[in-house]
C-alpha cells in the first residue's frame, strides 16, 4: 500500500510534513547534527551530574517497568533521571542478525539457579542496555484477565491483585495504542473490550500454520496473536514514524528496524524529548537513607567512577532479582518479609515436532498464533490457567535447549539438526502460584563487581505440574494432528515475576497498591516483582499497564500533598 | 533427511542482503585461523577437549573441521558468564578442570589408557557412560556429571550452530534479511533460500 493512502486512511497515522527523497533526509540530517553535535546522543559525553542537585525522580532500570513511568514524569514537568545499567545501542548499524554476536543483550553477571527445577537467566528472560529486557521480548502483549487477578477469590488459592482488572484497563489501552499492537479486533477471548487494536494483525508462519489447521480439527479457536511489532507503518508521538515488521523473525535477539515496540524506541525517545536524562553505564550499588527512613539518593559505578545522585523519590524499576537483591544488599523495605519470597516462573512448557512441509522457522513473528481456550479449560485439574502459542526459533537457541532435553550427540545430533527447516514448535504460558520454598537470597559467592550473586530457588510445585500434564497433553494432540513426527516436550520456566509483591497490609507485602513501599515513604517499585501473581498471560503489557498506573498515582498523591 | 548445496551462505556474504554487522560477525567465524593455541587450558586438557568435542561433533564430511574448543577456552580465560550456573555446580573453570579430568578418569577405569589415545569406538562409549551419568571416577563425588555433560554439550552446540557453514548445512539462511522476508507461510520460499537437494 503506498504511503500516501495510508496517510489518508487512518486517523492513527496524522500527516506531517516530511522529506519524503531519502537522500535529502540524509544530508538534512547529517547538517543538522553537523550544526549542533550534542544532538547526537551517541556522541555524548557521561554527563558529571551535579553533586548538590536533588531530583525529583531518580528511577534505576530502563524497561517495561522503568521507560513508560520515566516518560510520564518528565511529561509531567518533573526533573527526572535514569539510571540503566546497560549501554545505549544503534539497532540499524549495531545490531547482528546473528544470536552469539546479540549476547550482548541479556543480562550475564552470573546468577546460581537452585531447587528441582533451576531457572535459566540471561537470554531465558533478563535483558541490559538503554530499552531492558524489552530488547529482547519477543512482543507478545496478551492482556491479562480479569480472573488472573482473583486466583484467591475464585479458588481459593493463590493471591488476589489488591485491585480488579478495570484499574489496568485504561492503560491497556494507552499502552497498545502508543506502541502500535498489531492484533485481532474483536479479540475473540475479550470480545467486549472498549477499543480494538491500532493495527492488523501480523502474517502467519509456517508454525501458525500448522498450529491453527490442526486446532481447527480438534476444535480449539485460535487466532492471530496481539504482538507489538508493527503490521503497518506507524506514527508515535515524539517518535516519529516507525516503519512495518519485515518479518525477521529475529525479535529475541534485537529488532534492528525498530518495529518492534522496545523502550528504547517508544517511551525512552518520548522520555528524553521531554527533558528525562537517562544515564547508561550506570550500575547502582547502594541506596542511601537518612534518619527518617527516607531515600536520599543512590550510589553508582559509571566508566570505573563512583557517583552520587540525590533525589526526593526513588523508583526502582530492576526486575524481580535485581530489584530484590538490591533491596537486600541495602537491607532495605524488609520489614514485612517478603522481600525475594514468592518467586514465581511461568509454566513454559514447549512441545516440537518435525513435519513434512518446508517451515524455515527463522521467518516471521515468532508467537503468530494464540489460543486463549486453556485460560480455564473444562478438565483442568489445577488453579488458573494457560494460553497456546505458536512459535519460531533461530538455529542456535533450538539446537541449544534441545540438546539440553534431548542429549542427542554425534552423528544423530548433526542428523537431527538438519531437519531444522521442517521443525515447529508450540508453546504455553501459564500461572504460577507463590509457594515459600521458591525464593531470591544472597549468596556467599561475590560476582566481578564483588556483589554478592543472587541465588534462586524454584521448584514447580503440585499445580505446575498438573499443569504441564494438561498443557503437554493438549500440545502434543494438536502436533499429531498436524501430522508432527519425533514429538519431544521441553519443560522450561519462563519469566521472572513476585520477589516484592504488592498487597494491602505491611505485614505481607512490601508495596502497597499503588507501588509505594510499606517503609519507606519515598520509595517506588516498579516491575514484574511487584506481581501478586504470575497471571496466564506474558507479563511485558501488565508491566507497562502498571509502570503508567503507578506515575499517575504518585502525580496524584503529590498533587493531594501540594 | 535434507541437503542443502554448499556454498549458499558465503555466497550471500558477499551481498547486500546481509547487513555490515551481520556479516562481520559471520565472516570472523569463516576466517577464525585454524591454528590456536590454547590460553586457559594447559595443552593436555586442551587436547582432551578437543578430543571430547570431535566425538560430540563428529565432521568426517569436513576438509577442515568447524573449530569449537577454542570458544571454550576463549571464554574460561575471560571469565564469561550467560547469566546463570546451576547451583549444583561448581563456578565453570573448575566444572571444566574436574569434568574433563573425570572423563579421563572413566577413560582409564574402562581401558587403563586416556581418552585421548582411545579409537574413536571406545571414546564414544565414554561419552556414552557420560550422557547416561554413568562414567566412572573419583571426580564425579564433586561435579554432577548429567549437568557437566548437559553444559558442556550446550556450549558445544553453540559454538557449532553459530558457524555459518553449520548454518548452511541445516538451510538457515535467516542472516540475509535485508530485504526483509514476504513468503513466510508453509512451503514458500524466497529466491535466496535454498531449496533441497
Amino acid at each position: 500500500m503506498p504511503d500516501e493512502e495510508t496517510l489518508e486512511e487512518s486517523v492513527l497515522n496524522p500527516v506531517q510534513p516530511e522529506i519524503q527523497d531519502p537522500l535529502l533526509r540524509e544530508i538534512l540530517e547529517e547538517n543538522e547534527l553537523q550544526a549542533d553535535p550534542s544532538r547526537n546522543p551517541l556522541e555524548q559525553p557521561a554527563p558529571l551530574p551535579d553533586p548538590n542537585e536533588i531530583v525529583d525522580c531518580l528511577v534505576i532500570g530502563t524497561g517495561a517497568g522503568g521507560a513508560p513511568l520515566i516518560a510520564r514524569l518528565a511529561q509531567a514537568g518533573l526533573r527526572v533521571v535514569a539510571l540503566e545499567a546497560g549501554a545505549r545501542h544503534d539497532p540499524k548499524t549495531e545490531f547482528a542478525t546473528d544470536e552469539k554476536a546479540q549476547n550482548f543483550l541479556f543480562w550475564n553477571d552470573e546468577r546460581l539457579s537452585a531447587g528441582k527445577n533451576p531457572v535459566a537467566f540471561g537470554k531465558n528472560n533478563s535483558g541490559i542496555g538503554y530499552g531492558g529486557s524489552t530488547l529482547h521480548y519477543t512482543a507478545y502483549t496478551p492482556r491479562a484477565h480479569r480472573g488472573d487477578l482473583m486466583l484467591h477469590t475464585e479458588f481459593g488459592q493463590g493471591v488476589d491483585w489488591p485491585f480488579g482488572i478495570e484499574e489496568l484497563e485504561p492503560y491497556y489501552e494507552e499502552v497498545e495504542q502508543f506502541l502500535g499492537v498489531s492484533g485481532p479486533t474483536p479479540y475473540p477471548w475479550d470480545p467486549g473490550r472498549r477499543k480494538g487494536y491500532p493495527l492488523a494483525p501480523l502474517p502467519l508462519n509456517g508454525a501458525a500454520q500448522l498450529m491453527e489447521r490442526a486446532c481447527a480439527k480438534l476444535g480449539i479457536t485460535t487466532s492471530p496473536a496481539a504482538n507489538a511489532a508493527l503490521s503497518a507503518r506507524y506514527y508515535q508521538e515524539g517518535v516519529g514514524w516507525r516503519e512495518a515488521c519485515t518479518n525477521r523473525g529475529f525479535c529475541q535477539a534485537g529488532c534492528s528496524t525498530g518495529a518492534k515496540a522496545s523502550m528504547d524506541v517508544t517511551y525512552l525517545p518520548v522520555a528524553e524529548q521531554y527533558g528525562a536524562e537517562i544515564r547508561t553505564g550506570a550500575y547502582v550499588t547502594e541506596i542511601e537513607r537518612d534518619a527518617t527512613g527516607h531515600v536520599t539518593g543512590v550510589v553508582y559505578e559509571q566508566g570505573g567512577r563512583t557517583v552520587r545522585q540525590r533525589c526526593r523519590n526513588l523508583f526502582l524499576c530492576a526486575g524481580a532479582i535485581e530489584t530484590p537483591r538490591l533491596l537486600l544488599l541495602n537491607e532495605l523495605a524488609l520489614n514485612s518479609g517478603q522481600v525475594g519470597k514468592h518467586f514465581m516462573a511461568h509454566v513454559g512448557m514447549q512441545v516440537w515436532g518435525t513435519f513434512p512441509e518446508d517451515i524455515r522457522p527463522y521467518k516471521g513473528i515468532p508467537g503468530g498464533l494464540i489460543s486463549e481456550d486453556t485460560h480455564r479449560p473444562k478438565d483442568a485439574d489445577f488453579v488458573g490457567g494457560y494460553l497456546l502459542q505458536s512459535i519460531g526459533v533461530m538455529p542456535v537457541t533450538f539446537a541449544t535447549q534441545m540438546v539440553r532435553q534431548r542429549k542427542l550427540w554425534g552423528q544423530p545430533l548433526r542428523d537431527y539438526m538438519r531437519d531444522y527447516n521442517h521443525i515447529a514448535g508450540i508453546n504455553v504460558l501459564g500461572d504460577c502460584l507463590p509457594h515459600a520454598d521458591n525464593f531470591v537470597e544472597l549468596s556467599d559467592e561475590k560476582d566481578a563487581r564483588g556483589v554478592p550473586k543472587p541465588r534462586v530457588h524454584f521448584t514447580a510445585q503440585e499445580n505446575e505440574q498438573r499443569m504441564n500434564r494438561h498443557a503437554e497433553r493438549i500440545m502434543r494432540q494438536i502436533w499429531e494432528a498436524a501430522g508432527a513426527k519425533d514429538i519431544w516436550a521441553f519443560e522450561r520456566y519462563a519469566h521472572i515475576i513476585g520477589t516484592a509483591r504488592m498487597g494491602t497490609s505491611d505485614s505481607e507485602a512490601v508495596v502497597d497498591p499503588n507501588g509505594r513501599a510499606f517503609d519507606v515513604p519515598n520509595l517506588y517499585i516498579c516491575d514484574n516483582s511487584v506481581f501478586p501473581s504470575a497471571l496466564s498471560v506474558n507479563p511485558a503489557l501488565t508491566i507497562m499497564a502498571l509502570s503508567l498506573r503507578t506515575a499517575d498515582k504518585f502525580l496524584l498523591q503529590r498533587k493531594a500533598a501540594g | 533427511m535434507p541437503n542443502y548445496p554448499e556454498g549458499t551462505v558465503r555466497a550471500l556474504l558477499e551481498t547486500d542482503l546481509v547487513t555490515p554487522a551481520t556479516r562481520a560477525a559471520l565472516e570472523a567465524r569463516l576466517t577464525a585461523s585454524t591454528i590456536y593455541e590454547p590460553q586457559f587450558f594447559d595443552a593436555d586438557t586442551y587436547r582432551l577437549l578437543q578430543a571430547v568435542a570431535a566425538r560430540i561433533y563428529p565432521q568426517p564430511d569436513r576438509e577442515a573441521p568447524i573449530l569449537l574448543a577454542p570458544a571454550i577456552d576463549k571464554r574460561l580465560l575471560n571469565g564469561d558468564a550467560d547469566g546463570w550456573r546451576y547451583d549444583s555446580m561448581p563456578p565453570d573453570r573448575e566444572a571444566y578442570r574436574l569434568g574433563l579430568g573425570g572423563i579421563n578418569q572413566a577413560a582409564e577405569a574402562r581401558f587403563q589408557q586416556p581418552f585421548v589415545v582411545l579409537d574413536e569406538a571406545r571414546q564414544d562409549q565414554i561419552i556414552e557412560l557420560l550422557a547416561a551419568a554413568e562414567a566412572p571416577g573419583e571426580n564425579w563425588s564433586q561435579l554432577p556429571q548429567g549437568r557437566f555433560f548437559e553444559e558442556m554439550l550446550a556450549e558445544l552446540t553453540e559454538a557449532y550452530y553459530a558457524h555459518p557453514l553449520a548454518q548452511e548445512e541445516i538451510g538457515y539462511v535467516g542472516m540475509a534479511d535485508v530485504p526483509g522476508w514476504q513468503h513466510i507461510g508453509l512451503n514458500e520460499l524466497e529466491p535466496r533460500e535454498p531449496e533441497e537437494l
